[in-house]
């Protein structure tokens, strides 16, 4: 008795599952790294802590490198700006409780660090924290 | 007499296709890549005092006063001792204080990666929140 062979059929469809996959790359990239977009490229060496929180939250950076330069999210200013430019960011609607957070290398001396946190309040920040870089310890 | 020409026969795929799998291993790659210094970077929340330290609480023991000499001095409720001794000092003063409050002065010389470290190491000896003073 002769058995019946199916014939191998060929894929005639495109292959989308590339272009799937590429896509979702794209699309998880933009997700991820859409929050470090609104953080100035200014160079900074965190301080390290151990204790960690005031973190994933909406927030408002002001940034200070080890040179001095000073940025509110991603606008560079001076230090005489910084104060009007943040109380206009703060009385945008939806601003009026978000946290400030304070990007200042670990280099530089308080007393700058100590004018900032004393204009965020003068701008009406109501909620402050620094930001740190998370120590990681070994054997932990 | 017209030759009869062979079609040749179609063939399948037969080796699995590994497109899909290197492409979420490189999705997962990537997402490492991008996420693990996000992952490193975390915030202290401070609260800064409008004032000085002088219109704070009257009894000495409502809070704990930090005040950061320098790089390897600090005085705990007015105590001078080592950086190195900090955390054990501030231990025992929270365990018994009634308030887990702590309030931080630093001298404007003190570079910022010490205050941090210090306000680290309070949290870290079970301060529930950080004031930050003023001169």
């Amino acid at each position: 008795m002769r058995r019946l062979v199916p014939h191998p059929t060929l894929i005639t469809r495109v292959n989308v599952t590339p272009l799937v996959d590429v896509a979702l790359v794209l699309v998880i990239i933009l997700l991820v790294t859409a929050p470090m977009l609104s953080v100035a490229d200014l160079p900074v060496d965190l301080p390290q802590a151990r204790t960690r929180e005031a973190e994933d939250e909406r927030n408002i950076s002001i940034t200070v490198s080890g040179d001095g330069e000073l940025a509110l999210d991603t606008e560079r200013l001076t230090g005489e700006a910084l104060e009007s430019r943040l109380a206009a960011r703060l009385a945008e609607p939806g601003n009026q409780n978000v946290l400030v957070v304070i990007r200042a290398d670990s280099g530089i001396p308080y007393g700058q660090v100590r004018e900032l946190l004393t204009h965020a309040r003068a701008a009406g920040a109501k909620r402050l924290a620094i930001a740190t870089r998370q120590k990681v310890e070994a054997g932990r | 007499m017209a030759r009869s020409i062979r079609k040749p026969r179609p063939e399948g795929i037969h080796e699995p296709n590994l497109t899909p799998l290197i492409d979420v291993s490189l999705v997962l790659v990537v997402i490492l890549l991008v996420a693990t210094p996000m992952a490193l970077q975390s915030g202290i929340a401070i609260s800064k005092t409008a004032t000085s330290g002088r219109s704070g609480p009257t009894t000495p023991l409502a809070r704990v006063e930090i005040s950061i000499l320098d790089a390897d001095h600090v005085s705990v409720n007015r105590v001078v001792v080592d950086r190195a001794n900090l955390g054990p000092t501030l231990g025992a003063i929270l365990r018994a204080a009634p308030s887990r409050d702590v309030a931080v002065r630093c001298a404007d010389g003190v570079p910022h990666g010490v205050f941090v470290s210090v306000i680290d190491e309070a949290k870290a000896s079970g301060a529930a929140g950080i004031a930050v003073l003023g001169r």
